[in-house]
């Protein structure tokens, strides 16, 4: 031993080896069935004192990144990217981070119970074979027209499994929505690249590669598809390839972080979005000369400026900038979809792509092609429409049974909606929430289901990465409460149904379905191939998923994209109220089911740095016009409901255009999240666009003065100790 | 004769001394996603303070992302996020205030650590600390069952009286550097990451040793865009930022 070696390190070294072994080896082969084990007989591959890491996958939004959770003593600890996973290469947002929080949530809901009387609170405990029972007499009783399935957002195993049941009973297809998707109107993207593109799916934008980006609303660093491989492709964007500086332009009535972030920021008039890019479409086509694309046409430039507020000079301006760029690209998202003319909108920008010929280059846009699992089910969620057709069946008692899992449509959906009043007509609502949220309090039966970390499955990545990646999930933890998979839940009930429903369904669990499911891509040219399915599934738990072996988008057939002649409605509006509602999902409260994790709350929203509330953003001289200062309790009014919240006076924002976040404002869903704030939600119009999407920000609103303070707790107010505020 | 045990607080770190640990921010990079808030607060065992207490100021960030507003509308622009951190001075303020010793310079990794448990409360090092870098634990703050089962063994829980601050995740940086050891090997570039630069989206953040000239910090560190913080005061910071914006 070297006179530089102390006893202390000698001990430190003697547990450090120890530890090489033990990361990312995932479950033994024993743990399909974890069991939690007293310390006295760990199972081999824990050591104490010595952390173990599992892969999985981030559920707190459908992004399906990749994660490594390190696991000490049966305890999960930290979540951290996993490094080989291409939707985020390691990285994680503040949400994936405060996933912990979901689990070791105080308020989670950790038994099966029956609620005797919907929102009473008056709960008995069952065991989960009365659970069991219940859901299958809930089959068996009722015909299979009256079963609905109301699912989450993210295209998942639990999707898959309630496709293939309600096939096989004969039962309507599940439906899924849930805010991001609601937000982001990703049916609004698909349908337009469908007309566009000639694929009816969600494209991948390339901005690492890009050089020129405009994004026509798209608040892609925030929570826009996959914020996460965006952001990384930001980072790319502007340093990161051949070392010159991509260049952003936002256009968008509120400067979001996106927004922020980009060199310029066009504050158009809500609704003229597509116009622009018509205008640009146009001026870049006249600058390359040879005839004009049918699709630019009939593009008055001269008008397009007076309308949207952008004034010709700039467009000329931005118009040269994407002439002259080598890998132009332009992106629509976000609020800017979901109006009346979003679906042209959309259109139109994806048209502009093609004129730009950057469809399935380098810096372009592309396409991801379908995995062999079950292949030719929906992997977009559900319109509003078609939501809107389940909630009137449910009101014409059509419905007899609701299952609902992954979302709470009480808090998320348009109180316009009137879900609340469809739910109560369902003679029984069985949801498997894991937390006591608005919809669940309204239930019959809570069978709450694992939560993320502690569960089984796979999802399908938001399209973001170079190739199709199946994330997959395992139990980092062994089950904090008595709770139970869904999938399991239903499996056993279809099972204890028997007939030919059981013959249809043969799974024995979970895990049996999850390794049917992904049979398929054995023999497929991954980046790890296997012989057979368990030395697939060993590797498929150690990666946390499934992707090809090499990049494999693919190029859009734009035929017709040019020819066919775009026109732009103007957009409508809903409502007398002199402002329009610009809606936002909060980076942090996303869809609201960040609202009960207390790290959440406390981590400052990136433009305001509020902390635990909601608030309403106006400009600094309109709320001089109207006497508002900060703090002062406004009540916004719509024609479909009213809410209370404290004005933030937002220096970059439209004077006609007020915006709040969505994520707060929650009733029930535990002590953190419960009497919060505020949610918009109650002022959404159920008005649809061209795709059959919420056209959320198709409404304007009043404000009135309530006389009420209440100061938002910032974190910025406390930075110049001495100084204002 | 033995030489004194007492650590010795007068400014005797010179000019040209190189720490070896040291943190560089891309501002133009950073999306002010605040990741590295939350990646922190679950690495450090950071308490969480509600509402109210977050109103007055005593919110726990180790690390946070300032925002300013330039101009008005509609030429109206957010300043690059900066985030700010103890900034691990070589000079630094907060140590000689200290009246017990709690505030003190670790000769190892050359870090601007705090005792915890020396620690009286008397809150010098923050009126001193020009970056309002430093958290005070003003209660001990309630974290109900089980939330406690996420707590990081490799960090101390603090309790009501004691100061803290960033410590440049110092459990990762004696983790890996007693994993190299055990290997026989140095700890390779990039092979420490503190949890704000693991989980950075953009990769703004990046770590290493800036005695190393060819580390990754220290190529950054030569930047043209490189300045620091409030670097006239003499502190010696070890975290460098890469002006944003162009």
């Amino acid at each position: 031993m070297t006179d530089k070696l102390t006893r202390r390190d000698f001990l430190k070294l003697a547990g450090a080896g120890a530890a090489a072994t033990a990361i990312l080896t995932g479950c033994g082969p024993a743990s399909r069935y974890v069991v939690r084990e007293p310390y006295t007989q760990m199972p081999e591959y824990t050591y104490n004192g010595q952390s173990t890491y599992y892969a999985t996958t981030c559920r707190e939004c459908p992004a399906g990144c990749g994660i490594v959770v390190r696991t000490h003593q049966g305890r999960a600890i930290k979540i951290e990217g996993n490094k080989s996973h291409l939707v985020n290469l390691g990285k994680t947002c503040a949400r994936g981070q405060a996933a912990l929080q979901g689990l070791y949530n105080p308020d989670r809901v950790q038994e099966p119970v029956r609620q005797n009387g919907r929102g009473s609170g008056d709960y008995t405990t069952l065991t989960w074979e009365d659970a069991v029972i219940v859901v299958k007499d809930a089959l068996a009783d009722n015909r299979p027209g009256e079963v609905a399935f109301l699912l989450g957002l993210a295209p998942d195993h639990l999707a898959d499994l309630a496709a293939e049941i309600t096939a096989a009973l004969g039962a309507p297809s599940p439906i899924r929505y849930g805010a991001y998707g609601m937000f982001e109107a990703r049916n609004t993207l698909a349908e337009a690249a469908g007309r566009v593109l000639g694929n009816r799916s969600l494209p991948v934008f390339d901005l690492a590669n890009a050089d020129v980006t405009f994004s026509f609303g798209a608040n892609f660093l925030e929570t826009w598809l996959s914020p996460v491989a965006y952001s990384r492709g930001y980072a790319r964007m502007r340093r990161g390839t051949a070392g010159s500086r991509g260049h952003l332009v936002q256009f968008e009535p509120r400067q979001s972080q996106t927004a922020s972030k980009a060199d310029e920021w066009i504050a158009c008039i809500p609704g003229t979005e597509g116009l622009l890019a018509l205008a640009l479409g146009r001026l870049v086509a006249e600058s390359r000369g040879g005839a004009l694309p049918e699709a630019f046409l009939d593009v008055d430039v001269v008008a397009i400026a007076a309308a949207s507020g952008a004034d010709e000079e700039t467009l000329r301006r931005l118009a040269a900038l994407l002439a002259g760029a080598e890998h132009p690209l332009v992106i629509p998202g976000g609020a800017a979809l979901g109006l009346s003319n979003g679906l042209e909108t959309a259109e139109a920008v994806l048209a502009l792509n093609a004129l730009l010929g950057n469809l399935g280059k380098t810096g372009g846009v592309s396409l991801t092609p379908e995995l062999p699992v079950h292949a030719g089910n929906r992997r977009l969620p559900n319109t509003l429409v078609e939501l809107a057709d389940l909630t009137e069946k449910m009101k014409a008692g059509k419905v007899k049974v609701l299952f609902i899992h992954g979302v709470n449509p009480l808090f998320e959906f348009p109180a316009a909606l009137d879900f609340a009043a469809a739910l109560a007509n369902v003679p029984l609502v069985i949801s498997f929430a894991s937390f006591p949220d608005e919809t669940a309090a309204q239930s019959d039966f809570i069978f709450p289901d694992h939560t993320p970390l502690e569960s089984w499955g796979y999802q399908f990545a938001a399209p973001a990465a170079d190739r199709p990646v199946l994330s997959g999930s395992q139990p980092v933890v062994v089950p904090f409460y008595n709770t139970r998979a869904t999938a399991d839940v239903l499996l056993a009930a279809v099972q204890a149904l028997g007939g030919d429903l059981a013959t249809a369904i043969p799974y024995k669990d979970e895990v049996e379905f999850l390794q049917q499911s992904v049979l398929g891509l054995v023999t497929e040219n991954g980046f790890f191939n296997a012989p057979e399915i368990n030395t697939f599934w060993a590797q498929w738990q150690q990666f946390g998923g499934w992707w090809t072996a090499d990049a494999a988008l693919t190029t859009p057939l734009a035929a017709s994209a040019l020819t066919r002649s775009l026109r732009l409605p103007e957009a409508e509006f809903e409502g007398e109220g002199e402002f329009l509602l610009h809606v936002f999902p909060s980076p942090l409260m996303g869809d609201g089911t960040g609202a009960n994790k207390p790290w959440l709350q406390e981590t400052p929203d990136p433009m305001t740095t509020v902390m635990w509330n909601s608030w309403v953003e106006i400009n600094p001289k309109t709320a001089e016009e109207l006497g508002l200062e900060d703090d002062d309790v406004v009540r916004l009014v719509s024609p479909f409901g009213e809410i209370e919240a404290s004005v933030y006076r937002y220096p970059a924002i439209r004077p006609d255009v007020i915006a709040m976040p969505f994520g707060q404002g929650h009733s029930a869903f535990g002590r953190y999240a419960a009497g919060r704030g505020s949610s918009p939600a109650r002022l959404l119009p159920v008005k649809i666009n061209g795709a059959g999407d919420l056209a959320f920000s198709a409404v304007k609103v009043r404000i009135e003065k309530t006389g009420k303070i209440r100061p938002l707790a910032r974190n910025e107010s406390r930075l110049g100790v001495y100084g204002e505020e | 004769m033995a030489e004194s045990k007492i650590p010795v607080f007068s400014a005797k770190w010179s000019e040209e001394e190189k720490g070896k640990w040291g943190l560089v921010v891309d501002q133009d990079l950073c999306t002010g996603c605040q990741a590295c808030v939350t990646a922190c607060a679950m690495e450090n065992n950071i308490p969480f303070v509600g509402e109210e207490d977050a109103a007055y100021g005593r919110a726990m960030h180790w690390i946070r992302l300032e925002r300013f507003w330039e101009g008005e509308y509609p030429q109206v622009k957010a300043t690059p996020f900066q985030a700010v951190m103890c900034q691990q001075c070589g000079s630094a303020p907060c140590e000689p205030v200290c009246p017990v010793f709690a505030s003190v310079h670790s000769q190892n990794e050359q870090l601007n650590i705090q005792v915890y448990n020396r620690c009286v409360g008397t809150r010098y090092c923050a009126n001193n600390c020009p970056y309002v870098a430093r958290t005070f634990n003003w209660r001990d703050y309630d974290r109900p069952e089980p939330l406690n089962n996420q707590l990081n063994p490799d960090v101390t829980v603090r309790r009501r009286g004691i100061m803290e601050k960033c410590t440049f995740c110092v459990q990762r940086i004696r983790k890996t550097e007693d994993a190299a050891k055990s290997e026989g090997r140095d700890v390779y570039d990039g092979e420490v990451e503190p949890a704000c630069v693991q989980a950075c989206p953009a990769e703004a953040l990046v770590f290493g040793r800036i005695d190393d000239p060819e580390s990754a910090v220290s190529k950054r560190m030569q930047s043209g865009r490189a300045v620091k913080l409030l670097e006239e005061l003499g502190t010696q910071p070890r975290v460098t930022y890469l002006k944003g914006g162009d």
